[in-house]
């Protein structure tokens, strides 16, 4: 399964496609697209996981790092994570921090 | 009680947790667990391995690590059983995030825990032994 993240930048907006497996031995591929796309000042930041099939706390960590570089005015769009990916976030108080769309733009 | 015993090494780096996933979801398939509660027991081992890897066989400079992976099932109880002859590593003697910590907002959280807080509250029972030099992790899911 492993792990592919592809990114780019629309109009500030970043989206990152997520697919596969973000485990401790693939986080670091999503922490260094994570670190380009914040050199870019984005204004809204869109992952879209909905064929991330698993996340390990090591996931749960770029999330927090790109939060904590972005700060609070930059929102963070999840779009159709799957329901157990979900069920780590709320287990974890993460689910606050993050919007859950169905699709983006809204 | 039938007891059924799966038993399968893997080398203690990163590429294995994988492998890891794969082989405990293939039983716990076979033994009927649905998919939630076999993706969250994964998640649970998935936790505990990784610091194993990255903590336990870092720290005591062992490059060739095993961990064993055990799983006993019965009609009752489904049991992971995680041995490694790294240092000894007590995950309960980690500090967990505190509630405080989960109710802060993610830009002020300190980061560093949440791996273990998910082995605990992903399987019915999770327990840590060290005996006869070897770390053992186990977690137990109930079948019934």
């Amino acid at each position: 399964m492993s792990l592919s993240v592809k990114s780019e930048v629309i109009e500030n907006v970043a989206i990152i496609t997520i697919e596969g497996a973000l485990d401790s031995s693939t986080a670091s591929q999503l922490h260094e697209e994570v670190q380009k796309i914040i050199q870019q000042n984005p204004t809204e930041l869109v992952l879209n996981v909905e064929n991330l099939d698993f996340m390990a706390s090591a996931g749960l960590r770029v999330i927090i790092f790109a939060k904590q570089k972005l700060g609070s005015a930059v929102k963070l769009f999840l779009v159709k994570p799957q329901e157990q990916v979900v069920e780590t976030l709320r287990m974890t108080g993460l689910l606050f921090s993050v919007t859950i769309v169905d699709k983006y733009p809204e | 009680m039938d007891t059924t015993t799966e038993f399968r090494k893997f080398s203690a780096n990163l590429d294995s947790l994988e492998p890891i996933r794969e082989f405990l979801t293939g039983l716990a398939n076979k033994l009927g667990l649905d998919k939630s509660r076999t993706y969250k027991l994964c998640l649970a081992v998935d936790e505990i391995a990784t610091n194993i890897i990255n903590y336990g066989y870092l720290k005591s400079g062992i490059t060739d690590g095993m961990i064993d992976v055990i799983v006993d099932s019965n009609k009752e109880l489904l049991t992971v059983t995680l041995e490694d002859t790294a240092i000894p590593f007590n995950p309960f003697e980690n500090k967990l995030p505190g509630e405080v910590d989960l109710a802060l907002p993610l830009e002020e959280r300190p980061i560093g825990g949440l791996g273990i807080m998910l082995a605990k509250e992903n399987v019915d029972e999770f327990r840590y032994e060290f005996e006869n030099g070897k770390n053992r992790n186990i977690f137990c899911v109930n079948l019934k």
